[in-house]
Parts: structure tokens; C-alpha cells; sequence
């Protein structure tokens, strides 16, 4: 038997072990354990704020830490930075490239990011009396799906080179990259403690990283399709992802597996984006259908929808006070709901 | 796997042996604790816990304001 031959035998024997050892902890289901919960209760939420201003398609957006500001990103060739509160536009920052899939905001406020088909993540300065780029972190050889803030310092990147990355901001340079995915890497989330970190992918796998020493932890299989959206939730053991297959999972880390799925016989569109609320009980998931679905992640029940969009709702964000839920969309708007 | 060459084979075999060794735990216990840790948050949960979503700063407090 050839090398090759025998590596793959090899690789295949320890994928079964892996699954016989998940096997072994799975002694109870989602259903079991929540069945002396109560059902959530019908969530219905109104549109407290439109906010205008993009003139193309919106790809992503992500609330800064004071929950009040936010940053969003189209193919208008612009970041615009909201006050959602009173709905206007504080900044606007021309892209070089309009062809942009990702943004991020700094913990600290100083700084946004953003990147795409240009390959590069762009990093600015919103408090410079002008806006300024501090950084182009170019180094991926596909385009740039994420993009996180560790800290003014450091950020992870997710890319179409199926290679995620961590970057020193200040020397432009990669620290660290985490190979192990197969296709594209479509998006990612830090734990908690910030220590791991979570990535999704086209090859329908979701992956838990060390971000110091670049292994791969776990390997989450499930989905059929490419994962686009994933989320920690704040007890840094849970991750909801979501996925072309139209469906989201929710994976246990410390099981190791996957323990309940969302999903509906009516629901035929794929899954874009998705957030938690701030108890993870709550989940609103946007799809490819216009709608942004409410679930119950505890009974996998869906428990109200947000309409609204007059195309495909691309992204979600609930701020870290979890007093509302922003969706965005190809329709050029975003809408803040509670 | 089919596109892989032979080390990128060797590093995924590598890659499956260091998470085959990861320490699971059973479910019967952290799914418990998911559910009870989900419980405990959910009164800090303005979409689940009315009184939090009263401050709500996107609806205006009262119909009249004094000039």
C-alpha cells in the first residue's frame, strides 16, 4: 500500500474513533434536558429605527462595545458609523475596494476594519480628525469573509484561502494562520476569554482554534453545506452556526458534538448571518428568503420572525447590552428592532 | 481529503490524533449545565425580562416634552 493509501486508512480509522468517542458522552439529548423548561415566549419586535444611507447592498455590520454606535459595511464602496440611537451617520469611510464582505469595530472604539474581494483587511483610525487607514493587512491569497478585534493591537481574519489568520496590526504582519479547513472560510467567532476561537466554512465543518498556538482543537461536522454564520455563546462551551443547508446547529464544546438543530420543512433558504441575545436562549437567524427567524435554542422552536427587508437579510447584531437586534440587508438598509 | 498531498496528509493525520485525545465529557452533564447557565442569564435578557427592556432607548418616554 502506498504511503498516501495508508495515511488516508489512518486518517479514516481516527475520524470513526472520534465519532465512537462522541457516541460514548451522548447520554442524554436537548429535549431531555430542557424539558422541564417552559417554551420561550412569541417574541414580537417592531422596527424602531430605518436607517438610510447606503446606496448598495449591505454585507456586514457589527456593534461597537458601548451598544449605542455601530459600524456597516456595502458594496457602495462605504463604512458608514451609526449612532443608533438617533439614527445618524457620524463617520463615512471611503473604501479603495467597494467590494466588501466583512467589517469589524474594536473593543476600544478607536478603530474599525473591513475587507473583501480585495484580500486585504483594512484597518482605520476613526479619531484622527480625518479618518485614517493605519494598516492594509495584506497577506491572503483569497478574499476576506471576517474580520475580529482582539484589541487595538490584534485581529483574527477569516478567508476564501480556507486559511483563518492573527494579525499584529502595528508590524502588518501574520502571527499566526490556522490551517486545517478545506474550503473557504466564510466566518469566525472569539470565545469569551479570548483565548479560542471559533471559524466556519465551505466545507460545511466548523472549527475550534487556539489563538496563541494556532491547533486545531475540535471539528465540528454536520452541516451539508457551506457554514456562513457562528457564534459563541457567552458561556465560551456553546457555538450556534448556520449554513447554506438551511438550517442551524448548536455544538456542545465539551461533549464535543453536535445537540440540537433549527430547522423548519418550510424553510428553504440558507442561513446568511446570526446572533444570540445576551441569555443565548434567543437566537435571530437571517436568511436568503428576506426574514430574519426568532428561535428558541433551547426547545428548537422558531418563536417569531422579523419581515421587513425587501431582499436577503445578509447580517445580525446584537449589541453587548442586548437591548435590541440590528439586521442588515441587500436592500440597503438596517433596521434596529426590539 | 482527495485534494491533499502527502504532507498536508500527514499534518491532518496528526491534526485527527490530537483531537481524538480531547477529554469529552458527557452530555448528561453539560448540556444540564448549558440549560441551568441559560436560566440564570435569561432575567439579565431585556428581550426576556420586560422590566430591563422599560429603559428602552429607541421609544420615546413620554408623549409631551417641555421646551
Amino acid at each position: 500500500m502506498g504511503e498516501m493509501e495508508q495515511m488516508k486508512k489512518e486518517a479514516d480509522g481516527l475520524k470513526t474513533q472520534i465519532e465512537a468517542a462522541r457516541k460514548a458522552v451522548a447520554d442524554t439529548t436537548m429535549s431531555a434536558a430542557s424539558a422541564a423548561v417552559a417554551p420561550a415566549p412569541r417574541v414580537q419586535l417592531k422596527t424602531r429605527r430605518t436607517l438610510k444611507g447606503h446606496l448598495a447592498k449591505i454585507y456586514a455590520m457589527h456593534w461597537a462595545t458601548d451598544s449605542r454606535l455601530m459600524v456597516s459595511a456595502s458594496q457602495d464602496g462605504k463604512l458608514l458609523i451609526w449612532d443608533s440611537h438617533s439614527g445618524n451617520k457620524i463617520n463615512a469611510v471611503p473604501l479603495k475596494s467597494s467590494w466588501v464582505m466583512t467589517c469589524s469595530y474594536a473593543p476600544s472604539g478607536n478603530l474599525v476594519a473591513s475587507g473583501g474581494l480585495d484580500n486585504m483587511c483594512t484597518v482605520y483610525n476613526l479619531k484622527t480628525p480625518v479618518v485614517k487607514t493605519v494598516k492594509e493587512l495584506d497577506a491572503h491569497t483569497g478574499y476576506l469573509a471576517c474580520c475580529r478585534f482582539l484589541s487595538d493591537s490584534e485581529i483574527l481574519t477569516a478567508s476564501g484561502d480556507t486559511t483563518c489568520a492573527l494579525w499584529d496590526i502595528e508590524s502588518g504582519k501574520q502571527k499566526t494562520v490556522f490551517l486545517n479547513h478545506v474550503g473557504d472560510c466564510m466566518c469566525l467567532s472569539l470565545s469569551p476569554d479570548m483565548n479560542t476561537f471559533i471559524s466556519g466554512a465551505c466545507d460545511s465543518l466548523a472549527k475550534l482554534w487556539d489563538v496563541r498556538d494556532g491547533t486545531c482543537k475540535q471539528t465540528f461536522q454536520g452541516h451539508t453545506s457551506d457554514v456562513n454564520a457562528i457564534s459563541f455563546f457567552h458561556n465560551g462551551n456553546t457555538v450556534i452556526t448556520g449554513s447554506d443547508d438551511c438550517t442551524c446547529k448548536m455544538f456542545d464544546l465539551r461533549a464535543d458534538q453536535e445537540v440540537i438543530s433549527y430547522q423548519d420543512a418550510q424553510l428553504n433558504a440558507g442561513v446568511t448571518s446570526l446572533a444570540l441575545s445576551v441569555s443565548g436562549r434567543l437566537m435571530f437567524a437571517g436568511y436568503d428568503d428576506f426574514n430574519c427567524n426568532i428561535w428558541d435554542t433551547l426547545k428548537g422552536e422558531k418563536v417569531g420572525v422579523l419581515s421587513g427587508h425587501d431582499n436577503r437579510v445578509s447580517c445580525t447584531g446584537v449589541p453587548p447590552d442586548g437591548m435590541c437586534v440590528c439586521t442588515g440587508s441587500w436592500d440597503s438598509f438596517l433596521k434596529i428592532w426590539n | 481529503m482527495d485534494e491533499m498531498d502527502l504532507p498536508q496528509m500527514k499534518k491532518e493525520v496528526e491534526s485527527l490524533k490530537y483531537q481524538l485525545a480531547f477529554k469529552r465529557e458527557k452530555s448528561s452533564k453539560t448540556v444540564t449545565d448549558l440549560v441551568k447557565w441559560i436560566e440564570e442569564v435569561v432575567p439579565e435578557d431585556p428581550f426576556l425580562n420586560p422590566e430591563l427592556m422599560k429603559n428602552n432607548p429607541w421609544v420615546e418616554k413620554g408623549k409631551c416634552i417641555i421646551l
